[in-house]
């Protein structure tokens, strides 16, 4: 075996193991789809590790949870033909593959409120200049909370679709995790009726996949300068099309 | 090397995943039946929290109706797929949850959580090639290899636990995948 072919080996299993940050796995998961070597050996060490997990020890699920499946798969996008219609839902598909399971949320549910979230985003959207990315965040049972574009400068608009009642001594928070190893960033407070321009941060530029979220902290922000209050409303940038 | 399954006839999940890409919907029950205890055994030794890995295998089941199409039998076996699926779900799942403060009955369930690894070392038949291999190595960086991949810690959070430098607990990872592939090719 080959210097290179080794180190390719051992960047797979890193890869399988968990143990690349977001960015490094994402980039070798591009690799693998166009270096045939480098998915044979992703597939070789999923082979080799695979009798751990299928030896954990299982556990029941629960009766209703094949009816929830079953329910989320005639959500928009979920049906399985691969051909022509898929294209049409690219960004509804991928957003929707990207978010995280929230608590007490159906798939159906969900998918259908979400499609309505991005399309009053587009529609507001064109109003405005061209967002570098743009998220869509949820909120824990699933429904349209708040649209966030975030611009070529840093600076970022924030738009709610859902109303949210402050209490006097709070104030909504939003923040974006650009980083896992720094954590997630403030981006700035939204006043009571919660739209509000933000001014640019000092952050790399934003990324498809960037977790963005809005928390409700207490007034004047965060006192330790991370989410310390309950998460509002969160979602995942996506480019728009 | 066994990347490939030797025969369709003892991978049915690759024939059913042929069905699911065709719309069929009972290939995707059949592939939850037979696999939906044990892949919910394995998402929630990641996340611990049972709900939160229903959640996770529900949204992974709806991920393999839509992704059936792009499964390459070629490239390894149906079922190393659709772990694979649920898991990367699973893990992508404890990185969102990693920053949300977690609540005293949480911590309660992590303290309890560290004899995992022995347990999941333990669980693998005696038969299997990657528990004579994994025996080979030196206890330590076993628990590591086992921490990164049954529990899905970072290489940061497996130094923490092991009470090891950063560089050194990556070079032991590195250093046990090396003899893992060698033993068991």
């Amino acid at each position: 075996m080959t210097e290179d072919r080794a180190a390719l080996q051992d960047l797979a299993g890193e890869f399988v193991l968990g143990l690349l940050d977001p960015d490094e796995s994402a980039a070798f998961e591009r690799r693998a789809e166009r270096e045939p070597a480098a998915a044979s050996a992703i597939a070789e060490w999923r082979e080799r590790l695979l009798v751990l997990d299928a030896a954990a020890a299982p556990v029941l699920p629960s009766d209703d949870l094949w009816a929830r499946i079953d329910d989320g798969l005639d959500a928009p996008g979920a049906e399985a033909p691969p051909a022509a219609p898929a294209r049409k839902f690219s960004l509804l598909t991928r957003l929707w593959s990207d978010l995280p399971a929230w608590r007490g949320a159906t798939l159906a549910g969900a998918a259908a409120t979400l499609a309505l979230a991005i399309f009053a985003a587009a529609t507001y959207r064109d109003a405005q200049r061209q967002p570098q990315v743009i998220a869509v965040l949820l909120t824990p049972d699933g429904k349209p909370g708040a649209v966030i574009d975030v611009f070529a400068d840093g600076s970022s608009y924030v738009a709610p679709l859902t109303d949210v009642s402050v209490p006097a001594d709070r104030i909504m928070q939003v923040w974006t995790l650009a980083d896992p190893a720094v954590g997630p960033v403030s981006l700035g407070l939204l006043a009571e009726d919660g739209s509000a321009r933000l001014r640019p941060a000092a952050l790399p530029a934003p990324k498809p996949r960037q977790l963005y979220e809005i928390t409700l902290e207490p007034d004047g922000g965060s006192p330790t300068g991370k989410p310390t209050g309950p998460i509002l409303f969160k979602g995942f940038a996506e480019r728009p099309r | 090397m066994t990347a490939a399954p030797l025969d369709a006839r003892l991978d049915p999940i690759a024939d059913w995943l042929g069905g699911c890409a065709r719309g069929d919907r009972s290939a995707l029950k059949a592939i939850y039946d037979r696999e939906g205890a044990a892949l919910l055994g394995m998402a929630t030794r990641i996340l611990r929290r049972r709900e939160v890995a229903e959640e996770v295998l529900q949204e992974a089941f709806v991920q393999i109706w839509r992704r059936a199409a792009s499964f390459d039998p070629s490239l390894g076996s149906g079922r190393a797929w659709v772990f694979a699926v649920v898991r990367n779900r699973a893990l992508n799942q404890l990185r969102d949850d990693r920053h949300v403060p977690v609540e005293d009955h949480d911590l309660e369930a992590y303290a309890a959580h560290d004899e995992a690894t022995e347990d999941a070392f333990d669980r693998l038949a005696e038969s299997e090639a990657l528990k004579r291999c994994l025996s080979r190595l030196d206890p330590v960086r076993r628990k590591a290899v086992l921490l990164a991949y049954c529990l899905g810690l970072t290489h940061g959070e497996i130094a923490g636990r092991l009470g090891a430098p950063l560089g050194t607990v990556k070079a032991w990872i590195r250093r046990s995948l090396a003899s893992l592939r060698t033993c068991m090719s």
